[in-house]
């Protein structure tokens, strides 16, 4: 005897479709999309797939907010930051080795806005994909209609010439 | 890989590499006198040369120097954002319409050029029938 369990049975909603050959119309529609947040085995998701920003995940940011952020230069002074943690780190650990759990604090909270601000370019660079392949794609289109004209004209001359000689014979 | 996801990798082996160094050096730095009273600590063993313990320092902090340099470059290298967002979406909007009106010209070709060749095909079946009733059969 088998001690596997069985798979469970297929949803019941095929008897709907019994006659879908003949009436397409008799059987339901397929269900609406999703909106807003639904549950998935027990865990939450949502539908809306945006970055949450620091404050929400309660993580202090380190760099000013506004429209247009200089990525650059934060990313910069960041890296700047973690080095000189890091070197803080190591003297705390000389000189005053219990107290290490603030900087360690403070450099873990330096990668979690590093993270952030990486993540919130992610954006900028999906829509500066989709620039790109427009782009392209004018591009490929207008050599497109370049060639059709070129052939066409050729084939008009073609035209013309064995129509001359024809002419002519 | 693109950019950022090398920034976000590099990004982590900083913090990889920081961890190792101060890991590494309090696993194997050598016990320190606590007080004047107290005798010298027992000698460390062989395994532990004192090159070995001075070096790896040097070398680790120079990894995660060269890292944080790396770093720097790949900043830099960073494509500058032109404009923000709104900016962005404009130009995807003028070049959706420009993409619609090259779109049409091609098609508009493609049925030009689709007659034409209708128009070629019919002669060449003209042209052939001709040929074909001009040879009789013998």
């Amino acid at each position: 005897m088998a001690a596997t369990a069985t798979y469970p049975p297929p949803p019941p909603y095929y008897k709907l479709y019994k006659d879908y050959i003949q009436n397409p119309n008799s059987a339901p529609e397929p269900p609406p999309p999703i909106e807003g947040t639904y549950v998935l085995f027990g865990a939450n998701y949502t539908t809306d797939d945006v970055l949450p920003s620091l404050e929400e995940q309660g993580v202090r940011q380190l760099y000013p907010t506004g429209p247009n952020i200089d990525f650059k230069n934060e990313l910069r002074s960041l890296n700047r930051d973690l080095q000189l943690h890091i070197l803080e780190l190591a003297d705390v650990l000389v000189e005053r080795p219990s107290q290490y759990a603030r900087r360690v604090e403070d450099i873990s909270l330096i990668f979690k806005n590093l993270h952030h601000l990486l993540n919130s370019l992610r954006p900028h660079q999906g829509r500066a994909t989709l620039i790109h392949l427009l782009e392209s794609q004018i591009q490929r289109r207008k050599q497109a209609v370049e060639d059709i004209k070129r052939r066409r004209e050729e084939a008009q001359k073609l035209l013309k010439e064995a129509l001359g000689t024809l002419d002519g014979h | 890989m693109d950019i950022i996801s090398q920034l976000q990798e590099l990004v982590n082996t900083i913090a990889a590499l920081a961890f190792n160094t101060f890991g590494t050096l309090q696993r194997d730095a050598p016990p320190v006198r606590l007080s004047p009273n107290y005798p010298e600590p027992p000698a460390a063993n062989p395994t532990e040369d004192a090159a070995n313990v001075a070096e790896q320092p040097k070398l680790m902090s120079a990894a995660l120097v060269k890292a944080a340099k790396q770093f720097d470059a790949l900043v830099a290298a960073l494509p500058s954002s032109e404009g923000g967002e709104e900016a962005q979406l404009k130009r995807i909007a003028e070049l959706q319409a420009e993409n619609d009106a090259v779109g049409q010209e091609l098609q508009r070709q493609l049925e030009a050029a689709d007659a034409e060749l209708k128009q070629v095909q019919e002669l060449f079946n003209q042209a052939a029938d001709n040929c074909l009733n001009l040879k009789k059969p013998e």
